[in-house]
């Protein structure tokens, strides 16, 4: 429960909630539960019960497997990960420490006293090193890990400690989560990996119930109940009770006899049961933050979180479908979008203020956030309004082949006709709705587009519209090593021959391979900006070719560069100056028009300890509890 | 033909239907392109292998490669063996998937057709022996009210008034209650409520039209004339008569309102039923799971077709199947 609630983070993507949820925090990187709470004492109930509520049932509880950030925390509830970070973003060493000196080889040691359930015996450095060697570097298993593990050589060096040596230094490989392992017996895998066989290993019973954690979670599950819940019974042998690295509170955790996690589909359901007292905690909706917060039973957390609220705007071939030449791929027009829409008022009438305004790839909390003096803050103070706005879309106009321009307040194409655009958000998301209306009126008034919303399923606009696994592959030889790119992968990017040798769906090719369906503008996703070891961001930014481009962005500042030094830097004060550089270009380039970063706001019941508003919310969760 | 004889053709039948109905899904299946491929190619491609060589690795791993007419075998084989395969949207067999949804769609649904198919008819009646009386009145208001107001949004304020304000009710559904325990029924009485008068009202407003043409017939008044008791006259000459027209049409509405209104309900009170397990396989496109869900429907609707035919001959005497 303290490790890490997904490795989602990594993925990047997030489905755009909004107010949907289930109170997690959901910054994926803490097993942080916002959703957390129990039965509070005020009304009655028992403390003796952690419950929570989560907004939607889970796929899979098998740790080798899951990719969600729900079901993240309902395995660590049972079952810890290597480590997680404190309220001060220091690494805090749960089943193991890493420690480098280059940061190309790192040192795990392994705590001793980490028991399985019988009959697997202690868990060793071993079963780390067979988990990494044989299935996520197996090429067989598909696991989640299995891509940050490529290329990582694992090495035994002691009965309790093993070693990875890295393709290039990385001193934030912690904060990158990728060597954030789970611990699964070596027996209980022997017999998958001897077969190869990744449906049984996908369906193990002992993976999917947790029935091996022995001493490695707070909790043991008792029941998992697809789509109602899961319910768990104290380990009263939680081995960080005997840790001495770690705050005396520990001693004696977890507080509560029992916990629960309840699917509650419905928003109404999940505040009810947060005001009765059912559960300890669940995800405030902005617009009534204020009635949770004169509630004498319930306190309310702000807690800021590294996801963004971001207009993409599709440079495809697919996108732009109002008339000839794309205009979102020139950076003035983009710039003018965002400089067209409010983002303070923005905050303040959709989140009611429980958001940051966002101007760059990084949160205000980061400790890699640039100096605010280099970023151009576009949709605040001088740089808002129709005037400044179209200054700027004039200056795209001039680099289009096609006659764009103005006819008194109205964008028209080089027909005449109001350019229209179409805006797709999450069907059912009130807060998104909002949003998208917000964003349509500011571009109608200060840009004079008009923009049709439309609501739409998100795994459907991710399908159909925003990816595509229909897409030409290069050849390759049996090494697997690239042998000849087909015409359609390659493009020429800002006056460079750019091919795409590993293409993906979230970034298929060049711009003349898309989806389906034709898009202009989304708000369904949100993403992450990584603000622990903001180099992850290369998924997005590291070039045209990066695996993270369903809008077809190509920069035109040398990112590759940018990252490459950033990726030389020997201590974290160099990364965060070589990442300024990189933040600057992105802030001007607006590759997303980028907007808020909405905080998270978590009703708790009065008298639970431990929740705090940062980041880190919820490292410590076997240690919360109620008043005496 | 008999009685008996025509019970069997009517059994084969449902099975003819069950054949046409599972050869279609497996033909729109087949046709449609399969997520579990996509994804594979998907990692391929993110581990920088080949996507082409994995989606060909992943279709004869899940015998993609067969024929056509070996894969429906294949499928018939394990659809009548009850070998569904593998929900991998909640990672369970779907049969136990299907088992255990039911377990919980059971607790509330048989409660509530019960109190449908009873509770409506007799307020129908009821309705049209004091036809135009304030008690139609009150009666008409309820049913066309229950008719309007939406089950979720219905839900959702008596969750408010019972649960949060007066805490009569638990909010969040219990799965670890027993069947037959207080407990259950307070966590049920919401959402049986709520769908009963989602579904009297379209009963009882046809039994009430019904009833109203028998109330006045020939044998009423002979009825009535032999000095036989109001109560008895309406049960016997009345209700009888009335339920035979409306035994055609109950079976599809109940279908029609269990998947529906049940679904909502389901999240709304979060009953983990076969509402929810059915959009859930839905929208994560866990085909197994779809299908299995599907073929549960099917038999339901077919064996529901076929009790009501056979009702029939019990409520109404001048059916019979003799010349069939």
């Amino acid at each position: 429960m303290l490790g890490i609630g997904g490795a989602t983070a990594l993925a990047g993507c997030s489905g755009n909630g909004g107010d949907g949820g289930d109170g997690e925090t959901g910054n994926g990187t803490d097993g942080d539960d916002g959703t957390d709470g129990g039965d509070g004492e005020d009304s009655g109930t028992d403390t003796s019960t952690y419950a929570t509520a989560a907004a939607a049932s889970f796929t899979t509880l098998n740790p080798i497997y899951n990719d969600e950030n729900g079901a993240g925390n309902a395995i660590a509830r049972a079952l810890d990960q290597g480590y997680t970070f404190n309220a001060d973003n220091e690494y805090v060493p749960l089943l193991y420490d890493m420690s480098t000196e280059d940061g190309e080889v790192w040192t795990f040691e392994v705590r001793e006293g980490l028991q399985f359930s019988d009959p697997y015996g202690e868990v060793t450095a071993s079963d780390f090193v067979y988990l990494i060697q044989e299935v996520h570097q197996g090429g067989w298993a598909s696991s989640v890990s299995a891509t940050y593990w490529t290329g990582v050589e694992v090495e035994q060096t002691g009965e309790y400690e093993f070693q990875a040596t890295l393709q290039s230094p990385q001193l934030l490989w912690p904060e990158s989560y990728e060597p954030l392992l789970y611990p699964i017996p070596q027996d209980l895998l022997q017999p998958y990996v001897e077969e190869e066989d990744a449906e049984g290993l996908r369906q193990d019973e002992e993976l999917l119930e947790l029935q091996f954690s022995g001493n490695l979670g707070p909790y043991v599950l008792d029941e998992w109940q697809r789509d109602g819940g899961t319910q768990y019974s104290r380990n009263d042998d939680y081995y960080l009770q005997d840790a001495d690295d770690l705050p005396d509170v520990f001693n004696e955790a977890p507080y509560f006899e029992s916990a629960e996690i309840q699917v509650l589909g419905e928003q109404a359901s999940r505040l009810g049961a947060l005001e009765t007292g059912e559960v300890d905690s669940a995800a405030i909706p902005p617009e009534r933050v204020q009635e949770y917060q004169d509630n004498d039973e319930i306190y309310v957390n702000q807690i800021p979180q590294p996801y963004n609220e971001k207009l993409s705007v599709n440079m495809r071939d697919n996108g732009w479908t109002t008339g000839p030449g794309n205009m979102f791929r020139h950076i003035p027009f983009r710039q003018a979008m965002a400089a067209a829409i409010d983002k303070q008022s923005l905050i303040q009438g959709v989140f009611r203020d429980f958001a940051e305004t966002h101007f760059t790839w990084q949160p205000r909390f980061s400790n890699f956030y640039p100096p605010e003096d280099n970023i151009p803050m576009f949709g605040v103070g001088d740089r808002y309004g129709s005037e400044y706005a179209r200054g700027l879309a004039e200056d795209a106009f001039e680099q289009s082949e096609y006659e764009y321009g103005f006819d008194g307040e109205t964008m028209v194409d080089p027909d005449g006709n109001q350019v229209q655009l179409s805006l797709y958000h999450s069907a059912g998301q009130e807060t998104e709705q909002l949003m998208g209306e917000f964003i349509a009126q500011e571009l109608g008034n200060n840009l004079g587009i008009d923009v049709s919303i439309e609501a739409i399923d998100g795994t459907r606009f991710d399908t159909e519209y925003y990816t595509t696994t229909d897409f030409p592959t290069p050849e390759r030889n049996e090494e697997g090593e690239v042998t000849s790119v087909p015409d359609e992968l390659v493009d020429t990017v800002d006056g460079e021959e750019v091919e795409w040798t590993s293409p993906t769906a979230t970034n298929p090719g060049p711009r003349n391979i898309t989806g389906n369906e034709d898009w202009d503008m989304e708000i369904v996703y949100g993403l992450n900006t990584f603000p622990r070891n903001p180099l992850t961001n290369a998924v997005f930014f590291d070039g045209a070719t990066g695996s993270y481009n369903p809008v077809g962005y190509y920069p035109e500042f040398d990112a590759q560069t940018l990252f490459d030094n950033a990726r030389q830097a020997s201590s974290e004060e160099e990364l965060a100056d070589a990442l300024v550089d990189l933040f600057v270009n992105i802030a001007e380039e607006q590759p997303y028009i980028m907007l808020a970063f909405p905080d998270s706001t978590v009703g708790y019941r009065e008298g639970l300890e431990g929740p705090i508003e940062n980041f880190s919310n919820g490292w410590n969760l076997p240690a919360w509890r109620y008043e005496q | 033909m008999g009685f008996g004889k025509y019970v069997g053709a009517r059994v084969l039948w449902a099975v003819v239907v069950s054949l046409i109905i599972t050869t279609i899904t497996f033909l729109l299946l087949a046709a449609a392109p399969n997520p579990a491929i996509r994804e594979a190619a998907t990692q391929a491609a993110l581990q920088g292998g080949d996507p082409s060589a994995a989606v060909e690795r992943e279709r004869e791993l899940r015998g993609l490669n067969q024929p056509l007419y070996v894969r429906y075998m294949d499928f018939i084989r394990s659809i009548y063996t009850l070998d569904w395969g593998w929900s991998e949207s909640r990672s369970q067999p779907v049969t136990e998937a299907l088992l255990q949804a039911l377990y919980y769609t059971a607790q509330y649904s048989i409660p509530w057709t019960v109190l449908t198919i009873t509770l409506g008819p007799l307020v129908g009646v009821y309705s049209a022996a004091n036809m135009y009386s304030w008690r139609d009145h009150v009666a008409t208001g309820f049913a066309f009210f229950g008719y309007a107001i939406p089950n979720f949004f219905f839900g959702i304020i008596l969750l408010l008034i019972f649960g949060v304000w007066f805490e009569v009710v638990p909010i969040s559904y219990d799965t670890s209650a027993p069947v037959f325990s207080l407990q259950n029924v307070r966590q049920l009485i919401l959402p049986v409520f709520v769908l009963v008068t989602g579904s009297i009202g379209a009963t009882m407003r046809v039994s009430r039209n019904e009833s109203a043409e028998f109330q006045n017939s020939d044998f009423m008044k002979t009825a009535k004339a032999k000095g036989v008791s109001p109560l008895r006259a309406y049960a016997y000459h009345v209700m009888r008569p009335t339920m035979v027209p409306l035994s055609t049409t109950l079976v599809g509405q109940l279908l029609a309102l269990f998947i529906g209104s049940s679904l909502l309900v389901e999240v709304v009170f979060g009953i983990p039923g076969l509402g929810r397990l059915t959009f859930n396989a839905l929208i994560s496109q866990d085909t197994n799971l779809v299908l299995g869900s599907t073929l549960v429907f099917t038999f339901i609707a077919v064996v529901g077709n076929l009790l009501e035919d056979l009702v029939f001959t019990v409520l109404d005497p001048r059916i019979n199947y003799d010349d069939r």
